[in-house]
């Protein structure tokens, strides 16, 4: 007796209510699946500009501003190039860049503006970015350090000062000891992240500007690169152990948006987890109560045989299974031909808030995310189908058989 | 031969809304091993609803049912489930066949749920198809036979698991006489070779004719034959 070839006869007997909800269910996790994946490709997105921007492991002298996010422009990290040659003997470590961060005023003729700048080193510092940050220099070596140092600024803070490549602007800063210093440097280029916040408001000068500017040598942190983010945590332990005096993070402690985003993400993406699976439950209840309805006969018929209630329900739960299984499989198709439609036909989207271009929408295929959620929409079947059978199923035989 | 079942005064009361209706009034008669009844009576004189209290589909509200010497009237739902599926088998007037299960698994059905050997179950499916000429049916569904088919397909169903009570509800209401005859021939026939004892509500006077002995019915009660 196989049970379940019967099961499969039963549910091609009803097709028509059985095509509509593996739809349904197939529609419902394609959708959950693309915003799965538009989630995680969001989340590589988000984890990929933080690592870029700060380093996989970042070091801090103990004096810096602990906090999250905080700006560090004290320049108190002293002795950092012994510190970067030791880094940079260990064979995990792709580089290390030095970044002096400091705050002033920069003008160019009659326009000024406050700015945050770091001082970077630039052999490297253009290399790390990636798509994340475009610059318009075309050759090495930027920042060169001529008798005028270049600057690159931020394309946004170019359009508010009026200044274009080649042109001269003055910085002004406090150096340590409070004294108002002030420099000319020559503009070298623009860059742009599309965040407006930083295009808005930042520059970057060569190391060694800051250095004569702030009349020091010590930096605000070392960011370093590694080849592998999983050795992020492994790396930073053994930096907190081997460097005295120092603060070390990962890349994640300092990633207050990426946070902010996977939270924000988390949250919409459990609420249309929700949604479909209630709809999943409602579609499959509805189809199992009116598929025990419509064979009321049936389940009279099996249990004057002598069918024992719940080889009943088994039975329906079987079918409901098969529908899910079926169903899913259909809906992972169906996502991984939408998710590659999608990738493909390079759709972009609008600007989101605080950043200033839209960007191309990627839609990740993940199996082990398609496999898991499929099983748990399968189990919400089972769930659905017992709960319908367990509530419709108990017929009166002389009833039914009447 | 030994008494296979007793009825003793058995009254089967329904509520129906606010009202009470009484279906079966404090009927009582026995059934020896191996005798074919026939229960008979105009609709509506309580001959289904004695049909499910004999077949333990329904609990009887008064009186005892003593099934091979067992009190079975009071029962609970699992324990009349149990009885029915090793010891009483049910022709329908509608044939009843799972409509997803082919021939081969609807007469295996009942070997099945008494979890006969695999082996032992296609021996006797297949000995008993053969035998009612529709081996070569065995793999296709009830909608593909004919009425006469599905009601033998029906009776082998019921007498496969060798019960010792058969139910049959008007089992050749639905079929011509040529059928209704072949099918009453056949139940006679595996009646003798298995033993079981009949209970039959029946309209069809041939039928009757075919019994040992019978019931009449009137308004739920029994009432002499006429």
């Amino acid at each position: 007796m196989n049970r379940l070839l019967i099961a499969v006869r039963n549910i091609v007997r009803d097709r028509t209510r059985v095509l509509s909800t593996v739809l349904i269910i197939a529609v419902g996790l394609m959708a959950l699946l693309i915003g799965i994946g538009f989630m995680l490709s969001t989340y590589d997105a988000l984890q990929e500009i933080a690592m870029r921007s700060e380093g996989h492991v970042i070091v801090l002298a103990e004096e810096s501003e602990p906090a999250r996010g905080g700006a560090h422009q004290q320049l108190v990290l002293a002795n950092w190039q012994d510190m970067r040659d030791q880094v940079l003997d260990d064979e995990r470590v792709l580089r290390v860049l030095p970044r002096a961060r400091f705050e002033g005023l920069i003008s160019h003729g009659m326009n000024s503006a406050a700015f945050f700048g770091t001082g970077v080193d630039p052999r490297e510092e253009f290399r790390v970015h990636g798509p994340f940050l475009r610059t318009t220099n075309e050759l090495d070596p930027w920042l060169a350090e001529n008798e005028m140092p270049d600057l690159m600024l931020g394309s946004q803070l170019a359009d508010t000062l009026k200044a274009e490549k080649g042109d001269v602007l003055t910085l002004k800063v406090q150096d340590r000891e409070g004294e108002e210093k002030s420099i000319d440097v020559r503009l070298a280029g623009l860059y742009q992240t599309g965040i407006a916040e930083i295009d808005d408001h930042t520059l970057m000068v060569n190391l060694s500007t800051v250095a004569s500017l702030m009349g020091s040598e010590n930096i605000s942190q070392l960011s370093i690169y590694l080849l592998q983010n999983k050795n992020s945590a492994e790396f930073k332990s053994l930096l907190q152990s081997k460097f005295n005096g120092v603060i070390v993070q990962t890349w994640d402690q300092r990633a207050e948006l990426f946070d902010k985003v996977t939270a924000q993400y988390d949250r919409i993406f459990a609420v249309m987890g929700i949604i479909i699976l209630v709809v999943v439950f409602l579609a499959i209840s509805n189809t199992i109560a009116l598929s025990i309805y419509q064979r009321r006969n049936e389940i009279a018929t099996l249990a004057a045989l002598g069918t024992r209630p719940m080889a009943i329900h088994a039975n329906f739960i079987l079918e409901a299974c098969l529908i899910g299984v079926f169903a899913t499989g259909l809906g992972m198709l169906f996502a991984y031909l939408a998710a590659n439609a999608i990738n493909l036909s390079h759709v972009m989207m609008p600007a989101p808030p605080g950043r200033t271009e839209g960007y191309q929408i990627f839609i990740y295929v993940s199996w082990p995310h398609y496999l898991l959620t499929s099983l748990l929409l399968i189990v919400t079947v089972m769930l659905a189908s017992f709960l319908a059978s367990y509530n419709n199923a108990r017929v009166n035989i002389a009833d039914a058989l009447a | 031969m030994s008494t296979r079942l007793v009825l003793d005064g058995i009254t089967k009361h329904y509520v129906a809304g606010k009202n009470a209706v009484t279906a079966v009034q404090d009927v009582s008669f026995s059934l020896a091993e191996g005798e074919f009844l026939a229960i008979q009576g105009p609709s509506g004189s309580g001959k289904s609803s004695l049909l499910n209290i004999c077949g333990l589909i329904d609990a009887p509200s008064q009186g005892q049912y003593y099934l091979n010497g067992n009190e079975v009237g009071r029962l609970n739902t699992a324990q009349r489930c149990e009885y029915r599926r090793r010891d009483i088998g049910f022709i329908f007037q509608h044939h009843q066949l799972l409509p997803a299960m082919t021939v081969y698994e609807n007469v295996a059905y009942p070997l099945y749920l008494n979890k006969v050997a695999p082996k032992k179950i296609k021996l006797e499916v297949t000995q008993l198809l053969e035998k009612i000429g529709l081996s070569h049916r065995c793999h296709h569904l009830p909608s593909q036979l004919s009425g006469g088919e599905r009601q033998r397909v029906g009776i082998v169903r019921a007498l496969i698991k060798r019960p010792q009570l058969v139910i049959a509800d008007e089992p050749s209401a639905n079929l011509d006489h040529k059928h209704a005859h072949s099918s009453l021939m056949l139940m006679r026939e595996l009646n003798e070779q298995h033993g079981a004892s009949f209970i039959i509500a029946s309209h069809d006077v041939f039928v009757i004719e075919h019994c040992d002995s019978t019931v009449n019915m009137l308004d739920g009660c029994r009432v002499p034959s006429s």
